[in-house]
């Protein structure tokens, strides 16, 4: 089998990106591991998505929805319950592996590749929680499949470590179906999650939220009997003699997103350490030519609207790709001052760039200046700036001997 | 023997423990009294070993530590076994049980083999780091020694007939002083007396050479090309279903609650499910080898369990290492040999085990400083391994005797009972070694009773399930076609399949569990731990056993992942 581009994933970036590859005249497939397009959207079933794109409110179905009926308008061929089995490059594109219940597994070749594999939550593992290995412990995003997908409900009682945005949610979705939930603890000095969230999940819901505390220790071999948190200083070490007991039955995590990209390893391609995903231009083009990373893979958005964004970007750049070729640009974003990171890290010139960026701390009143060989390029104040909240600039196109942009936050003294 | 019981009291004196009784008891001694801490108890275990004497029974009490003698708790109760009847009863469902089973089944005898969890080796054989070690480590003359360099010789054709993997990395036990380098044509000279083939000694930029990434401080290490690895799980499930396949019959959630006894004959077994007549037992227990001896009425051991942490790393650490890495142990006096960083057979490393003495014996919480041990000590043998790196950690104990050995022999008080106890690390390494002879003392024993005969029937090769992975493109799609389930991946890190899941649960021996599914199939082992896979493998074992998802368990009786249905039912939905 051949095409022109293939997207891995059919969460809100993939079918972004395969409607504008479809729309700028290539041929397209879709590939999903699922067995419905839409991805985890599916299982949102809050509101609150669509805000900049459609100015409207809808839940995660209905944004999807939209997606794949546009999907659906192209024609295009959509492979359902297919995994990537093995991915390396070909002479004029990449050769997958790809597997079916219905095709078995089977070789596709395609000039371009478009990458939109989502994340995958941390577990509990991963912030060192200790104890034995009870039943009870789930990732928030599992906990949301579980209740919102199959109608399970994980527990009764029910902790949440981290106030990441699927954790309040959850707390909130918990609680709406009879569970009672003891408590939000976050490590660190405020919520990790959007401050809507913590309104509208957690407050409206006398859900209460312990700051500077973490959970230490699970108890129970058998099912979690309950949970032990403790304050943590400064360097956000538990301190000694804080501990108490939470008696609960369950354990849930909402303690960050990992880009995943796994599949992407045989490539060699080029990573950001502090994204996470790989490193982009603003066609979302990556190290590799004719690879493209968008969504969730490339770095954790916060707001689905510049997921879909990201997919259309690189949904075009790659139909273009296959008839003109080229290969990422070579302008770097330099992250500075006060910055989480910066996505793209690689510009084009000449083109209109979109700038995301995050804060690495909450600071009020700052200015963010983006400057090349210290001329400025843009210029934007802020009253405040938290990292959860993503930020958006648009940069005018550069002029060729432009070779490097940096950005940063300046606090206003 | 009382100028020995005197070394002892002497030996317990030195340590400050003056007030702990010595007697002897059935050619064991045995220590009474009450200490103040567990490290007490242990010093006053360790005081007394090495005499002549059959072993230790340590019954000192310790203050403020009340329970840790006792056993889990009972399984449900029924009477669906009362009255069975078996030449040979095995008790402990873990690789040395199992692979006793395999081994009897070669003779025309009856077979049962007992587990007191809902899965086998849910305990030390489902909790140690794979290693078929060299000899390098143990000591000449004990029984470890012995089953260490038979059962080492033995795997490759143990694999081959079962059916599990097995590779030869083989080890290095670095050096990080110069001068420990001087040691070297003495360390030959040990290889060569313990049989250690290969044996090298290597500089350290051969070291650099041969494993680039390797541990910055080394400065030359010891070569062992005979250390092997295996997934310890893997192989006590193929001898179990080889067992199986040859008669053998494995009662889970089987406990044994005592022995009915005709003088010094055991007549039958008391279990929480009815009575069974045994011909010959097998203590074959781990962990709580000690209790079915007392049971039985020989007691001349103590089982004092050592926890070992082990911490798994992603999969794409995996090409970094080729071999497997510790640090030379150079005092003859290590009751470990200090773990390192094993390359697994699916491309994880591991990381550990660490060894602390705890009184609880199915004692599996980790704690901080465990996880940091292995940061400092282990992980740092591989420059590139980061904490980051780490998806998973959990502990397990090691089975050890006060006299640190094997026991491997028939009982000397009760004429029908073998002890197959004390069976720590190089346990795993050894167990194809201590089966065959634990069933040549069982035959010994039977010959008096019956007439013994090979089993005409007995098929050393394993069946195996089609295992999708491993066929060729065409083979694979084949498979696919007749089973769709084959090509339809459940579990995205490991890239399990559904028809893999539904072979696991519907095997010889049935894999009923969430975990159960996990160690048998792989779904949930990878980086995501269970993430995206839980919800579809609860929906799986629903489905396949007839049960309501609240029903399903993670691990035993007890452990539910679903509490309830949610207050509309939800859409029902099958797997996916």
């Amino acid at each position: 089998m051949h095409t022109d581009v293939l997207v891995i994933g059919a969460g809100p970036a993939g079918l972004a990106a395969a409607a504008a590859a479809a729309e700028h005249g290539a041929e397209v497939l879709l590939v999903d591991r699922e067995s419905r397009p839409g991805g985890i959207l599916k299982q949102c079933i809050h509101d609150g998505f669509g805000v900049i794109r459609y100015e409207e409110k809808l839940t995660g179905p209905e944004y999807a929805y939209r997606d794949i009926e546009a999907v659906r308008a192209y024609g295009l061929r959509v492979l359902n319950n297919t995994f990537v089995l093995d991915l390396k490059q070909s002479v004029d594109g990449f050769s997958l592996l790809l597997q079916n219940p219905i095709d078995g597994a089977f070789r596709v070749d395609t000039k371009a590749l478009v990458a939109a594999n989502g994340c995958r939550e941390r577990t509990s593992r991963q912030v060192f929680i200790h104890g034995d290995r009870p039943a009870g412990i789930y990732s928030a995003g599992t906990a949301q499949n579980l209740i919102n997908l199959h109608g399970y409900l994980p527990g009764r009682k029910v902790v949440i470590l981290g106030s990441g945005d699927i954790g309040m949610i959850m707390a909130r979705r918990l609680t709406l179906e009879g569970a009672e939930v003891a408590g939000v603890y976050e490590i660190k000095d405020e919520p990790s999650g959007l401050t809507r969230n913590r309104v509208q999940c957690l407050d409206d819901y006398n859900i209460p939220l312990y700051l500077n505390t973490t959970v230490t220790r699970v108890h129970g071999t058998k099912r979690v009997t309950g949970v032990s948190v403790a304050a943590v200083g400064a360097d956000l070490k538990p301190l000694p003699g804080s501990e108490t007991l939470v008696p609960c039955d369950t354990l849930l995590l909402s303690v960050g997103l990992i880009p995943e990209n796994d599949i992407l390893e045989p490539l060699a391609l080029e990573f950001d350490a502090k994204t996470g995903g790989p490193v982009v231009d603003q066609r979302m083009m990556t190290s590799v030519p004719g690879l493209f990373s968008c969504g969730n893979a490339t770095h954790v958005n916060d707001m689905v609207d510049y997921v879909s964004e990201s997919g259309f970007n690189a949904g075009r750049a790659a139909a273009n790709y296959c008839q003109h070729g080229g290969s990422q640009g070579s302008v770097e974003v330099v992250s500075g001052n006060n910055l989480l990171y910066a996505v793209p890290q690689r510009l084009v010139s000449g083109e209109e760039a979109a700038i995301y960026f995050r804060s690495d701390k909450t600071i009020d009143r700052v200015i963010l200046v983006a400057q090349a060989a210290g001329k400025e390029l843009f210029r934007e104040k802020y009253l405040r700036i938290r990292p959860p909240e993503m930020q958006k600039i648009v940069l005018q196109p550069l002029s060729p001997e432009v070779e490097s942009v940096e950005i940063g936050l300046e606090e206003v003294t | 023997m009382s100028a020995e019981l005197n070394t002892v009291k002497k030996a317990l004196a030195a340590a400050n423990l003056a007030e702990v009784e010595v007697i002897e008891k059935q050619g064991a001694l045995v220590l009474e009294g009450q200490v103040k801490n567990w490290q007490q108890y242990l010093e006053a275990g360790y005081a007394a070993a090495g005499q002549d004497f059959r072993g230790v029974v340590n019954d000192l009490e310790v203050e403020g530590l009340e329970n840790f003698k006792q056993q889990c708790e009972s399984s449900p109760e029924d009477f669906s076994l009362e009255r069975y009847s078996f030449d040979v009863v095995v008790i402990g469902g873990g690789v040395i049980g199992c692979a006793i089973a395999r081994e009897l089944t070669r003779y025309n005898v009856k077979v049962a083999l007992l587990e007191k969890e809902s899965d086998l080796a849910r305990h030390t054989s489902g909790r140690n780091n794979g290693m078929i070690h060299s000899t390098m480590a143990v000591k000449l003359g004990t029984k470890k020694y012995l089953y260490n360099l038979r059962g080492n010789r033995m795997y490759r054709k143990v694999a081959e007939e079962l059916g599990f993997d097995l590779k030869w990395p083989g080890s290095f036990a670095m050096l990080d002083k110069n001068w420990q380098l001087l040691l070297g044509p003495y360390a030959r000279r040990i290889a060569s007396k313990k049989g250690v083939q290969g044996f090298r000694v290597l500089s350290k930029g051969k070291v650099k050479e041969l494993e680039p990434n390797a541990w910055e401080e080394q400065t030359g290490s010891f070569y062992m090309p005979e250390t092997g690895v295996v997934d310890p799980y893997q192989v006590t499930i193929a001898y179990a279903e080889n067992a199986m396949q040859n008669g053998t019959t494995i009662y889970l959630n089987t406990k044994v609650l005592g022995f009915e006894k005709d003088n010094n004959r055991i007549t039958a077994v008391r279990t929480n499910r009815g009575t069974l007549q045994a011909g010959v037992i097998i203590n074959a227990a781990g962990i709580w080898a000690d209790h079915v001896a007392e049971m039985a009425g020989d007691r001349f051991y103590t089982i004092h369990p050592r926890k070992g942490v082990i911490a798994i790393l992603d999969k794409k650490t995996g090409s970094s290492q080729s071999y497997i890495l510790g640090r030379a142990q150079l005092s003859s006096e290590a009751k470990t040999k200090g773990g390192g960083l094993v390359p697994l057979l699916d491309g994880n490393i591991l990381a550990g085990p660490t060894a602390d003495e705890v009184p609880g014996r199915e004692d599996y919480s980790t704690e901080t400083h465990e996880l940091q041990h292995i940061l400092d000590h282990h992980l740092v043998l591989n420059k590139t391994l980061q904490q980051s790196d780490i998806i998973t950690y959990f502990a397990g104990t090691r089975a050890c005797t006060f006299e640190e050995d094997f026991i491997i022999e028939i009982s000397e008080y009760v004429e029908n009972l073998v002890h197959a106890a004390g069976i720590q690390s190089p346990g795993l390494a050894s167990a194809p070694a201590i089966a065959v002879d634990v069933r040549d003392m069982a035959a010994e024993i039977l010959k008096n009773k019956m007439d013994l005969k090979e089993n005409p029937d007995f098929n050393p090769k394993r069946k195996l399930a089609p295992q999708p992975v491993r066929l060729s493109l065409k083979e694979r799609n084949c498979l696919i076609e007749n089973r769709p389930s084959y090509g339809q991946i459940v579990c995205r890190c490991e890239l399990v399949s559904e028809g893999e899941i539904v072979d696991a649960i519907h095997a010889p021996l049935p894999a009923r569990t969430l975990d159960a599914v996990k160690r048998r199939a792989r779904a949930g082992m990878g980086r995501c731990q269970g993430g995206f896979c839980t919800p579809a493998v609860i929906n799986i074992l629903a489905r396949e056993t007839g049960r309501q998802v609240t029903e399903i368990c993670k691990h035993e009786p007890g452990s539910v992942l679903i509490t309830d249905r949610t207050r509309r039912k939800g859409c029902e939905q099958s797997a996916h």
